[in-house]
């Protein structure tokens, strides 16, 4: 009974059906605990966490200046850029935006700086179904190739205060 | 209410069956842990296959 | 009544041949009485703080049963009930509510039923466990205040550099502190239990599941008083902002371990609810604790779960955290999804259910809401909970799993699919025997488990799969309206929206029965007492 004190000799090794499944189960773990580190060296898709501290104001000289060499238009007030391919990108998050619209080429990489200037934003491409964290005093490193071409939506998926849901963004990539 | 066909706690509580280690073979429980496995694998790899889909990124 | 257990003795144990004395358990005068039903011995003081918490648990169960029926209805963009900020207020107060509140409450419950009427002793500190019950009460009572004053609206994780009133981080920590100390009696009596010699030999499994979920909760609370000390102090202006990604680090060592508290309760449960049910007896005892082991040893760092795809910590630490840590409690979990149902699979074969694979399982007792509830739980945990868990967990598959409705689908199936259903089938236990009332409506009270499993389940499955299409958890408004640039999602999220808000009603109804059946039966029930509860 399990809320009697078990019988002397309780401390056994288990045996039949149940040391099978036990042998069983354990080796499913040894897949799943391969399975990481398998993708990590072949895999195309990797969440490194390459970070740097940074200042809110001194990210934000960074995005101005990126804006100004790179800038080739604006949309609805927000600057359009077209980072250099296999250059650095930078996304800026705040209450209750991103900016700029980026521009990328399908099939190129761009080093994409993410942080924020006040509170922990998500950056979530859809339809793409992409996210990452982005908080505030980190400068988020994410090492970005888009393999398809089209308009997408970046979304804020962590929650920002009383305007959340209409924090949003885009994405540009041509071929 | 047909309780004469119900179990009491008491009954069961202190119902101590003498313990015979050929009782202990579990051969249904074994199947269901079995498709538990295989649900878990094919959800697990479906993930995998979802995951390469998405752009490259690291 | 056929009941031949005397006063104080010891719950049998088994198999063992009669010994000539048995221990004899350390109540004070007038503090004992013998179940009617089972002549297990019960502490007085022990059984008026469990009918305490266990109350106070189904009010706050109440709350966050509300909160909940109002997020389904907002979520289901047909619906959209709610206005933004009261989406969020009351999304605030649903996650404390149903995840702290509720679940807090029914443990230390069972912390004090598995340290006394198992090992036939008295609870320890009776002084101490009125102010655990008072600081507990006052905390979310003041939670509930400043969450629903508008002071808090910060969701229950209150990320750092957000920030809410200082009374909601003190409401916080009373009830952490309050806990540690219902925790500190629990241990207390552990040991006066074998320094008085209350029982012979190891304590029984039920009790050593309750002790694993007493370990990991004082590691788990720590981690609570770590970060929410700090934050308090920076919410009342006396110190720096805390770092966002340190904050986030400590604040899952509680957010996360405390689902790890939640679990092997919920496994004790099981293993309870069995033995009462069905006389189920595990195969192997020295399985069974192994596996609880493996919880205490290999959860820690389950809060790497929340970090996959933050900045602040590399691929290494992540990749490490995740498989180390967490597939040995993985295997934990597989262990208990084998030896749970096998000890049932075996008592229903010496009953002579020996036909075939599954006859056992046909022949089970599904009228009797206590299995019922236990069986889902454990399948809808397995199946539903811990397969979606441990993907969503893996460190890149979060890359299309972070943020999303993916993940409270997932946990919606192992908390409340789990662990809340299982207590639910406790209580169909706990008020006869404990509050010696009978339930009325007792076809209702059978179906009840069915209704809510059905319920929680076509809830999260609708998560689960709006998540897949990108759709963010905590999130107002699927359509963007308002938003600088349009974005929306396919229209077939919606449909598993409006599948989730049709479940979640569902998990309402079911809720709102056990909570009328079990108020009923606890304050107006017909008395059992000097006789046996009525079977289910």
């Amino acid at each position: 009974m399990s809320i009697s004190t078990p019988a002397e000799g309780w401390f056994k090794a288990p045996s039949g059906g149940e040391r099978a499944w036990i042998g069983l189960a354990l080796l499913w773990c040894v897949v799943l605990t391969l399975a990481m580190p398998y993708w990590h060296y072949k895999g195309k898709q990797n969440s490194t966490g390459e970070s740097y501290r940074v200042e809110p104001a001194a990210f934000q000289a960074r995005v101005d200046r990126f804006v100004k060499t790179n800038g080739v238009g604006e949309e609805k007030g927000v600057a359009i850029v077209e980072p250099s391919p296999g250059g650095d990108a930078y996304l800026l998050a705040q209450m209750w935006r991103f900016s700029p619209i980026l521009k990328l080429r399908k099939g190129q990489s761009y080093r994409l700086h993410m942080s924020s200037l006040d509170l922990q934003h998500g950056f979530s491409v859809q339809p793409v179904n992409l996210n990452f964290q982005i908080l505030p005093g980190y400068d988020h490193v994410i090492t970005i190739t888009p393999t398809m071409s089209g308009v997408f939506n970046v979304i804020c998926n962590e929650f920002c205060g009383i305007g959340h849901h209409t924090m949003t963004g885009k994405i540009i990539v041509e071929d | 209410m047909t309780e004469s066909k119900e179990e009491k706690v008491v009954d069961i509580v202190h119902s101590e069956a003498v313990d015979d280690p050929a009782d202990h073979h579990a051969p249904g429980t074994f199947v269901l842990v079995l498709v538990l496995l295989g649900t878990f694998a094919v959800y697990y790899f479906a993930n995998w296959k979802a995951l390469a889909d998405v752009w490259h990124v690291r | 009544m056929a009941n031949t257990a005397t006063l104080g003795a010891a719950p049998e144990a088994e198999d063992s041949p009669a010994t000539p004395e048995k221990p004899k358990g350390n109540h004070r005068a007038g503090e004992l009485r013998s179940c009617d039903t089972t002549g297990l011995p019960i502490c007085l003081v022990a059984q008026q703080f469990i009918r305490l918490n266990a109350v106070m648990a189904v009010v706050f169960l109440l709350v966050g049963g509300i909160s909940a029926l109002l997020l389904a209805l907002t979520r289901w963009p047909a619906v959209h009930l709610l206005s933004a900020a009261w989406y969020y207020r009351i999304l605030t107060l649903h996650g404390l509510n149903m995840l702290i509140f509720w679940i807090l409450f029914m443990e230390v419950a069972i912390l004090y039923f598995a340290s006394t009427t198992l090992l036939n002793s008295r609870l320890a500190w009776k002084s101490m466990a009125y102010v655990s019950f008072g600081m507990m009460l006052v905390g979310a009572v003041m939670v509930d205040y400043f969450v629903l004053a508008g002071k808090a609206d910060v969701l229950m994780t209150s990320y750092a550099p957000m920030q809410g009133h200082p009374g909601f981080y003190l409401g916080i920590i009373l009830v952490a502190v309050g806990t540690l100390i219902a925790v500190g009696n629990f241990f207390a009596t552990l040991y006066i239990a074998k320094r008085d010699k209350t029982y012979v030999g190891s304590m029984p499994l039920v009790t050593f599941g309750a002790l694993a979920a007493a370990i990991i909760a004082v590691v788990t609370l720590a981690h609570g008083a770590a970060v929410m000390i700090p934050t308090f102090l920076w919410s009342l202006g006396l110190v720096g902002a805390p770092d966002p990604a340190w904050y986030r680090l400590i604040w899952w060592g509680l957010g996360h371990m405390s689902q790890q508290v939640n679990v092997c309760a919920m496994v004790s449960v099981w293993y309870f609810l069995a033995t009462l049910t069905v006389g189920a007896k595990p195969i192997n005892q020295a399985v069974c604790r192994g596996a609880f082991i493996l919880y205490i040893l290999f959860i820690n760092l389950a809060s790497a779960h929340h970090l996959l795809v933050d900045p602040g910590v590399g691929a290494g630490w992540k990749i490490w955290n995740t498989s180390y840590a967490m597939y040995l409690a993985v295997l934990a979990s597989m262990i208990h999804g084998f030896t749970v149902p096998a000890s049932v699979e075996v008592a229903m074969r010496k009953k002579g259910h020996n036909s075939g694979l599954f006859s056992w399982l046909a022949a089970a007792p599904w009228k009797n809401p206590g299995f019922s509830a236990f069986f889902l739980s454990l399948v809808i945990f397995g199946f539903g909970g811990g397969i979606t868990g441990v993907t969503l967990g893996t460190e890149q598959i979060n890359i299309i799993a972070h943020n999303t409705l993916r993940i409270p689908g997932h946990f919606h199936m192992t908390v409340v699919g789990g662990t809340s259903l299982a207590f639910m089938g406790l209580a169909y236990y706990v008020v006869p025997l404990l509050f010696q009332r009978e339930y009325y409506a007792r076809g209702l009270v059978r179906a009840q488990p069915y209704v809510f499993a059905a319920g929680i389940s076509i809830m999260a499955i609708g998560m689960s799969l709006a998540g897949s299409y990108g759709v963010p958890r905590r999130h107002w408004d699927v359509e963007f309206a308002g938003a600088q640039f349009s974005a929306g999602f396919d229209p077939s999220a919606h449909v598993m929206l409006g599948i989730m808000g049709i479940g979640g009603t569902i998990a309402f109804v079911g809720l709102l029965m056990f909570i009328l059946l079990t108020v009923a039966a606890v304050f107006f029930g017909k008395s059992n007492a000097g006789k046996a509860m009525t079977a289910w």
